[in-house]
């Protein structure tokens, strides 16, 4: 999946669905079985040896990397401690998603997710402004953080940080909506609290070269 | 430090604002800030008003922060601004790019205020 570069909202949705993106419920978290990538060469001499991502696809898909991003990410631009949590998340039927794609050698997304509630928080930190309802501030605020979530997990492994690029935020706004994913080569998908609010960060890849 | 006038440039109105804020908060009290969400908007602003200094993301609609840099060195634009990049990449590769384009400056999205503090004062200082 390799999103257009679009900031959008999207409005709507099926009513009674269940929450989340299709999938989330079963995680292939630290799959190694990813294939025997090749992802950039090393010139030794005259003679040329490629570098296996397999060699690093382990560190790709640690789920630690992902919760090591979003500490840091909330810690520094909105000054909020933020811890992973195990369960469920229970959020406002109004929910809002952000949508980040990842494009070069791993193709695939970055998701956040949360209720309305506190998407509005989240904006609050970010901006000193108080909001009452999902406007075009309170968007944009999510598609940063998932901007930043996405820069800095990719950052966390040099070949990711330096050969795959990231599309502009797409922002979905809405009810009840599901989210569907293809087939990814693996998924980490991670739920965090802060104060009483909780949201979802989800990692897709379903490519690596 | 006497007025200083900035031009942000990102396609996130609300990372404008934390960036203006950030400034701020590093004691560029007298600041005259202006934006633009993307590169071509960023040309156009420097066409018309004289800056100082230049804070851009790389990953915008429309134009990229690189090309950005490439086109004001290209149209001798705001030739005495120093520029800084602030932007979610964060390779080598892409700093590399970015000194070569003409950049001063390069800070990581998530940052702190302490950090555009370190970053963009010493820019000021020297310019």
């Amino acid at each position: 999946m390799l999103l257009n570069g679009v900031r959008s909202s999207v409005t709507g949705g099926q009513r009674g669905g269940s929450r989340g993106i299709a999938g989330a419920e079963n995680p292939r978290e630290g799959n190694e079985d990813s294939g025997s990538a090749v992802t950039r060469c090393e010139v030794l001499g005259e003679r040329t040896m490629p570098v296996s991502l397999r060699e690093s696809v382990g560190q790709v898909s640690d789920p630690r990397n992902l919760d090591a991003s979003v500490e840091e990410v909330f810690r520094l631009m909105l000054g909020l401690e933020c811890k992973r949590v195990m369960g469920a998340a229970v959020m406002d039927a109004e929910s809002v998603t952000a949508v980040v794609g990842f494009g070069g050698v791993l193709s695939g997304a970055c998701l956040f997710k949360s209720g309305a509630g506190t998407a509005m928080k989240i904006a609050a930190h970010m901006t000193g402004m108080e909001f009452s309802a999902v406007d075009d501030t309170v968007k944009d605020g999510i598609g940063e953080i998932c901007n930043m979530l996405a820069g800095a997990w990719k950052g966390k492994v040099p070949e990711l940080a330096a050969n795959t690029g990231l599309s502009v935020p797409a922002v979905i706004t809405g009810h009840d909506y599901k989210l569907h994913v293809q087939a990814p080569e693996f998924q980490i998908h991670h739920i965090y609290r802060f104060d009483d609010q909780v949201f979802e960060v989800t990692i897709v890849c379903d490519g690596l070269q | 430090m006497s007025e200083i006038r900035a031009l942000i440039v990102d396609d996130s109105s609300v990372m404008r604002k934390i960036i203006e804020r950030s400034l701020r908060q590093a004691g560029l009290d007298a600041l005259v800030v202006h934006e633009a969400g993307s590169g071509v908007e960023g040309l156009e602003v420097l066409k018309s008003n004289q800056v100082d200094l230049i804070l851009s993301d790389i990953n915008m609609p429309a134009m990229d922060g690189l090309e950005f840099l490439r086109q004001i060195r290209a149209q001798n634009l705001a030739v005495d601004a120093p520029v800084v990049m602030i932007t979610t990449e964060s390779s080598e590769e892409h700093v590399k790019q970015a000194i070569e384009a003409g950049a001063k400056g390069y800070i990581r999205k998530p940052f702190t205020a302490e950090q555009v503090k370190e970053r963009v004062l010493p820019l000021l200082h020297a310019a």
